[in-house]
C-alpha cells in the first residue's frame, strides 16, 4: 500500500530533532492558550506566525498545527475545571465535565476527555492519511469553474455555520471578499481602492489584518467584560478512569469520532458542530436521558473525541483542496504563502515531505498532548490563577514584536492598531469577525478562478452550471442556505449555538 | 389589544440600534469602497476588469446593510452599548508608541528617537496595562522588567530576529 510508504516517509520528517522539538513547543504553546480564557488559536497563530519565518515551512507548519489541535486539548481541562470553556468547541464540555468536577471526579473527567480526544486524534490522522490521496487525485480533476463553485459552498457553510446572525455573518464574508480586493490587481497592474498609499499597493497585509482583528480587538473586548472564574478548589483525584468509565465511554468516543472527524472535513468550519452533534446524540440514545447535565461520563467523552477529530479533519480540504475550511485554516494559508507553499493538490506531490511530515507529526502531537495533558494538569491550574490585567500586556507585547518582524516595518504595527479599532467597531456592532478573515484569504483565489473559469468559457456564466462537479457543488451551497433560513430550521440554530 | 398589535402600532422605528448601526456601517464601507473604484475599468465577462469585483462586491455589502437595516426596524433586537475609550486609548497608543518608538520615525517636524526593545517593550507594556480596572502599579512594573527580558532573550537571542535592541546605548 502507498499509504504505509508515504506514512513511514512522513514519520521520518517528523521524527527529526528539530521537527520534534517544534511540535513539543506548538503542543505546549496550544494548550497553554487553551486552559486561558481570552486568548484563543486565531490569535496566538496570526501573533506567532511572524516568528517562524526562520523555520523551514515543515516545521512552521508542525508547530502551527500543533496550537491547533493542542488548544482543544487545553480548552477542556478549563471548562471542566473552571466551567468556562477556554475554547469555543469546548462549550459542551462544561456541561457535564464541570458536574463531574464537582462530585470530586474531576480528574476522571479530565482523564477521559484527554484519552477520548487521543483515539480521536489516531482516528483522524489515519483518516487524513487514507483519504489524502484520493482527494488530491480528484481535485487535480477540477477546473477553475469547479474551483471557484466549491469555495462559494465553503463560505457559504461559513455563514451558516457562524456564531449568532446568519445575515450578519453574511455582511463579515462579504466584507472580507471586498477588502481582499484592496491592493495592485494581478492581471493590469491598475492600483484598486488603496487611497493612493504606497503600503497598501500590495494589499493589505494577512498578519496584519489578523493581528489586529483577532489580537488587538479581542483585547479590548475581553477588557470589556470583567472575569469571573470559579476554580474548583476540590482535589482533582485519580485521572485515570477506572474499568467502569471505560466502558461507559468507550462507545461515546466512537461515535464522536466519527461524528466530528465527518462534520471536520465540511468546507466552512464544520468542526464547530461536532461536540454538539455529539453530545445530542449521546442524549438521544442514553438510556437515562435525565443523567445528563449532571455529570454523565458519556457528555464529555462523546463530545471531547468530536472537537479533537474535527480539529484535525479540518485540515483535508486545505491540504487537498487548498481550501482553508475556518479561520485557522486560513491563518496555515497564510503561514503556507509566506513559505512560499501555494496551498492545493500539488502540495502533496511537489512537497510530499510537508504533506505527510504534518500528518505524521499530528499522531506524534496528540502522543505528546496526552503526556502534557495529565500528568501536568496541577501545572495548568495554576495558570489559570494568573488575572487577565498582566496576560493582556504581554499578548500586546508579543503582538507588537510579530508584526513589526513580518516586515520590519514599523508603520504596519501602526495599520494593526487601527485594524484593531476596525475590529473593535464590529464587535460593538454585533459582527463576529471570524468569517472576515476567511472571505479575505479566500478572496484573491475566488478572483483568478472567476476569471480564468470566464476566459474559457468565453464570459458565460452557464459554464459553472453546466459542468457537473460545479453544478453539484452550487446546488448544496443553496440547498444549505435554504435550509438554514427555513424558519424552524432558523430557531433549531439559534438553540445549538446559544445552549 | 395584544402586545403585537400595540407594538405595530407604535409604528416605525428603530427597534434594535446596534442592527441599524450595523447596516450603516456596511452601507458606508460600500459606498466609500464604490467611490474609490469608480475610474476602474470594469471590463466584461469574458475579460474581467480590475473594477468589476470591487464594484460587485460594494453592491453586495450595501444591500446587505439595506437588509440589516430593515430588519433592524421591524425586530427588536440588541441596542449599541458604549466604548470603552480606555482600553482603546491605552491598548493602541500603546501599540503606536512601540512602532514609534522601536525604530525611530519621522512624523513631519516630530522626530521619534530610535530607542529600540529594550525600551519600547516596557513601554507597550506599561501603557497598555494602564487598561485594566484592576491596575496594580508594583504587580505591573515586576511583570514588565520579567517580561521584557524574556522577550529579548526570546526573538533576539533565540530566534535572532533583526529587531534594534538599543542602537542608542548599545549600537545593536
Amino acid at each position: 500500500m502507498d499509504m504505509f510508504s508515504n506514512l513511514s516517509l512522513g514519520f521520518g520528517v517528523a521524527l527529526s530533532f528539530q521537527n520534534l522539538a517544534l511540535c513539543f513547543v506548538g503542543c505546549l504553546v496550544g494548550t497553554l492558550i487553551g486552559v486561558l480564557p481570552g486568548v484563543g488559536p486565531i490569535a496566538t497563530i496570526s501573533i506567532l506566525l511572524p516568528i517562524t519565518f526562520g523555520l523551514d515551512p515543515t516545521g512552521a507548519l508542525i508547530m502551527l498545527a500543533g496550537i491547533y489541535y493542542g488548544a482543544q486539548y487545553g480548552g477542556s481541562t478549563t471548562a471542566i475545571l473552571v466551567n468556562i470553556p477556554g475554547e469555543a468547541t469546548a462549550v459542551v464540555t462544561t456541561l457535564d465535565g464541570h458536574q463531574m468536577a464537582k462530585q470530586g471526579r474531576a480528574g476522571i473527567a479530565l482523564g477521559t476527555a484527554a484519552i477520548g480526544s487521543f483515539v480521536a486524534g489516531c482516528f483522524a490522522t489515519v483518516v487524513i492519511a487514507a483519504l489524502g490521496a484520493p482527494l488530491t487525485k480528484m481535485a487535480l480533476l477540477f477546473g477553475p469553474a469547479e474551483y471557484f463553485s466549491l469555495m462559494v459552498m465553503g463560505l457559504c457553510f461559513a455563514v451558516v455555520l457562524a456564531r449568532g446572525s446568519i445575515l450578519k455573518a453574511f455582511c463579515m464574508i462579504m466584507l472580507g471578499l471586498l477588502l481582499s480586493t484592496v491592493g495592485t490587481d494581478l492581471e493590469t497592474g491598475q492600483e484598486r481602492l488603496t487611497f493612493g498609499i504606497p503600503a497598501l499597493a500590495d494589499g493589505i497585509d494577512f498578519s496584519v489584518l489578523a493581528m489586529g482583528i483577532f489580537g488587538f480587538a479581542e483585547v479590548l473586548r475581553n477588557l470589556e467584560t470583567p472575569e469571573a472564574r470559579d476554580v474548583v478548589r476540590a482535589k482533582i483525584g485519580r485521572l485515570l478512569p477506572g474499568w467502569s468509565d471505560i466502558k461507559q465511554s468507550a462507545m461515546p468516543c466512537m461515535r464522536g469520532t466519527v461524528i466530528g472527524g465527518t462534520l471536520g472535513i465540511l468546507p466552512g468550519n464544520g468542526a464547530v458542530l461536532g461536540p454538539f452533534a455529539s453530545y445530542t446524540v449521546e442524549k438521544k440514545i442514553a438510556k437515562d436521558p435525565s443523567r445528563f447535565g449532571k455529570g454523565a461520563i458519556e457528555g464529555v467523552a462523546g463530545p471531547e473525541s468530536a472537537n479533537n477529530a474535527g480539529a484535525q479533519t479540518a485540515f483535508i480540504p486545505l491540504l487537498t483542496l487548498g481550501i482553508p475550511p475556518n479561520a485557522v485554516m486560513a491563518l496555515m494559508v497564510g503561514a503556507m504563502t509566506i513559505h512560499g507553499i501555494i496551498p492545493g493538490p500539488q502540495v502533496m506531490t511537489r512537497n510530499p515531505e510537508l504533506f505527510w511530515g504534518m500528518i505524521a507529526s499530528m499522531w506524534i502531537g496528540n502522543l505528546m498532548l496526552l503526556i502534557i495533558n495529565l500528568p501536568l494538569v496541577g501545572l495548568w491550574v495554576k495558570l489559570l490563577q494568573v488575572p487577565y490585567r498582566l496576560m493582556f500586556p504581554a499578548i500586546l507585547i508579543f503582538c507588537c514584536i510579530g508584526i513589526y518582524s513580518v516586515n520590519n516595518q514599523p508603520l504596519d504595527v501602526a495599520f494593526t492598531a487601527m485594524f484593531g479599532l476596525f475590529g473593535y467597531l464590529l464587535i460593538k456592532l454585533g459582527f463576529e469577525p471570524a468569517p472576515l478573515l476567511l472571505g479575505f484569504v479566500l478572496g484573491k483565489l475566488m478572483e483568478e478562478k472567476l476569471r480564468q473559469a470566464l476566459i474559457i468559457s468565453r464570459g458565460s456564466f452557464m459554464t459553472f452550471l453546466e459542468r457537473p462537479i460545479s453544478a453539484g457543488l452550487l446546488l448544496v451551497a443553496v440547498a444549505v442556505l435554504v435550509v438554514a433560513l427555513m424558519p424552524s430550521m432558523a430557531k433549531k440554530r439559534d438553540e445549538v449555538f446559544t445552549e | 389589544m395584544s402586545l403585537n398589535q400595540i407594538e405595530r402600532a407604535r409604528g416605525l422605528r428603530i427597534r434594535s440600534s446596534q442592527d441599524f448601526a450595523a447596516g450603516l456601517f456596511m452601507i458606508v464601507l460600500a459606498v466609500l469602497a464604490l467611490v474609490l473604484a469608480r475610474d476602474l475599468p470594469m471590463g466584461s465577462l469574458r475579460q474581467i476588469g480590475p473594477g468589476m469585483l470591487p464594484t460587485w462586491f460594494s453592491i453586495f455589502c450595501a444591500a446587505l446593510g439595506l437588509l440589516q437595516i430593515v430588519g433592524s426596524l421591524r425586530f427588536n433586537g440588541e441596542a449599541l452599548s458604549g466604548w470603552s475609550w480606555r482600553g482603546v486609548i491605552f491598548v493602541l497608543g500603546g501599540a503606536c508608541v512601540f512602532g514609534l518608538t522601536i525604530r525611530g520615525f519621522d512624523f513631519g517636524p516630530i522626530r521619534f528617537p530610535s530607542l529600540g526593545l529594550l525600551v519600547a517593550g516596557p513601554l507597550v507594556m506599561l501603557i497598555s496595562g494602564l487598561a485594566a480596572n484592576d491596575l496594580k502599579w508594583k504587580e505591573l512594573i515586576i511583570f514588565t522588567v520579567a517580561m521584557s527580558a524574556a522577550c529579548i532573550l526570546l526573538f533576539k537571542y533565540a530566534l535572532s530576529l533583526p529587531i534594534p535592541l538599543a542602537p542608542w546605548l548599545l549600537g545593536i
